[in-house]
């Protein structure tokens, strides 16, 4: 019997030799690979299979709607588990887009949060200025999109009540943040707000080590590793869309847990 | 094709699983090097941003080799001072679902923390079955509660 799934017209198999490695990088799960096939890319790009470049963007939109989903669902009073601080693993685990040898370390001495967009005082905050504002203290799991997970204890400023001090517009769509390491990145607004997203200065009762950020580093309990930049230099609140390092490379933008 | 318009929201449900897994491209070069030509071992691990952390926690820790794979090379079983003073983890190395490993001691500055296990950087696993049965003369164990310092390392996969 044929399928009441497959379309008039069958296009070119050869579209997915094209895509080989976009498409490898969407389905490194073997549930994944059973899920996309020629037939349900058809679906998602209206057919037209014969521009290579047509693939490519009917899989980016397939993440532009899943973000938009999980952005929808997102509850901004519901809390991620925490654990009790026994459970910290110490040191915390080492990731990057480049070996560990690589990090460069931030001189306290020189570095300053510099602050632009929608912000109505925009003047740069020093280290101490940040560890006088009140702390809050979070035990949270990192979930990385590689598959792998650790408790960590993070201690620092909410970014909510930052933002709320340096008078950022809260209907703003977007926090972006710029870093050392040059792994730009950036959240949506609500998320921001959430209680559990912190500018983080601390890893249990510790300054943060040089590895994993210091002196500051963004820390979510509601979203994946790879969108907690660390050495952050610069906070921008604006409604244009800022993207990030590894969301120019494919990565879904909103990256919720 | 309007009938395909719910199938193909269907379809993107699917997807939208598929995408929020993408889980690749976090990792581009393999975490863990041997020592540079010319390098001892400490001075590659200083490279490699020893943290503290404390034995007791080390103990019963999954050894990797610093591969895509992550094959595990062993277990650690306690960590002790040699009779130069040298830091070592002793490894239950080899051997098959627990059976047939023999211990041997690597030194601290070829392994690194990563995550809840450690790696073996410096050394192959065809240099490690070199390696002599580690005997307990003129070793000391060391404390759980001694603080150690151990260098770091990307996930290799």
């Amino acid at each position: 019997m044929k399928s009441p799934f497959r379309p008039d017209v069958v296009p070119n198999a050869g579209i997915l030799d094209d895509h080989k490695p976009l498409i490898r990088s969407l389905e490194r799960r073997g549930l994944i690979r059973g899920g996309l096939s020629l037939g349900a890319l058809v679906m998602l790009s209206g057919c037209d299979l014969d521009r290579p470049e047509s693939v490519e963007s009917a899989l980016l939109a397939i993440g532009r709607f899943n973000d938009g989903v999980q952005a929808l669902l997102f509850d901004p009073n519901k809390l991620a588990p925490t654990y009790p601080a026994s459970m910290i693993l110490r040191p915390p685990k080492f990731n990057a887009y480049y070996d560990v040898v690589d990090v460069k370390p931030v001189s306290d001495a020189t570095w300053r949060l510099e602050l632009s967009g929608l912000i109505a005082e925009r003047r740069p905050w020093t280290l101490p200025q940040l560890q006088a504002l009140p702390q809050t203290s979070m035990v949270i799991k990192h979930i990385c999109v590689e598959g792998w997970s650790y408790i960590g204890g993070w201690t620092g400023v909410p970014l909510r009540a930052f933002l709320e001090r340096i008078g950022a517009d809260l209907r703003a769509k977007y926090v972006a943040f710029k870093t050392t390491d040059d792994y730009p990145s950036s959240i949506d607004m609500a998320t921001a707000l959430h209680p559990q997203t912190l500018l983080a200065l601390k890893y249990g009762d510790d300054s943060l080590a040089d590895p994993f950020g210091y002196p500051v580093r963004l820390r979510m309990a509601t979203k994946l590793g790879y969108k907690n930049p660390k050495w952050i230099t610069a906070i921008e609140v604006t409604n244009t869309y800022p993207g990030g390092y590894w969301e120019a490379k494919g990565f879904p933008w909103f990256a919720g847990i | 094709m309007r009938r395909t318009v719910p199938i193909r929201i269907l379809f993107a449900f699917c997807l939208v699983s598929a995408t929020t897994s993408v889980a690749h491209a976090q990792s581009t070069t393999p975490g863990g090097m041997p020592s540079p030509p010319g390098m001892s071992l400490a001075e590659s691990a200083a490279m490699r941003f020893p943290q503290p952390v404390r034995v007791g926690d080390l103990l019963g820790r999954d050894v990797l080799r610093p591969v895509e794979s992550q094959d595990v090379l062993g277990r650690v079983r306690r960590l002790v001072r040699d009779r130069n003073g040298q830091i070592m983890v002793v490894v239950d190395f080899g051997g098959f679902l627990g059976f047939g490993s023999r211990p041997i001691a690597v030194p601290v500055d070829a392994m690194v923390l990563l995550g809840q296990d450690m790696e073996i950087v410096a050394f192959t696993p065809e240099q490690l079955r070199q390696f002599p049965t580690f005997s307990p003369s003129g070793a000391t164990d060391l404390a759980d509660d001694t603080i150690i310092k151990v260098g770091l390392a990307k996930p290799s996969h």
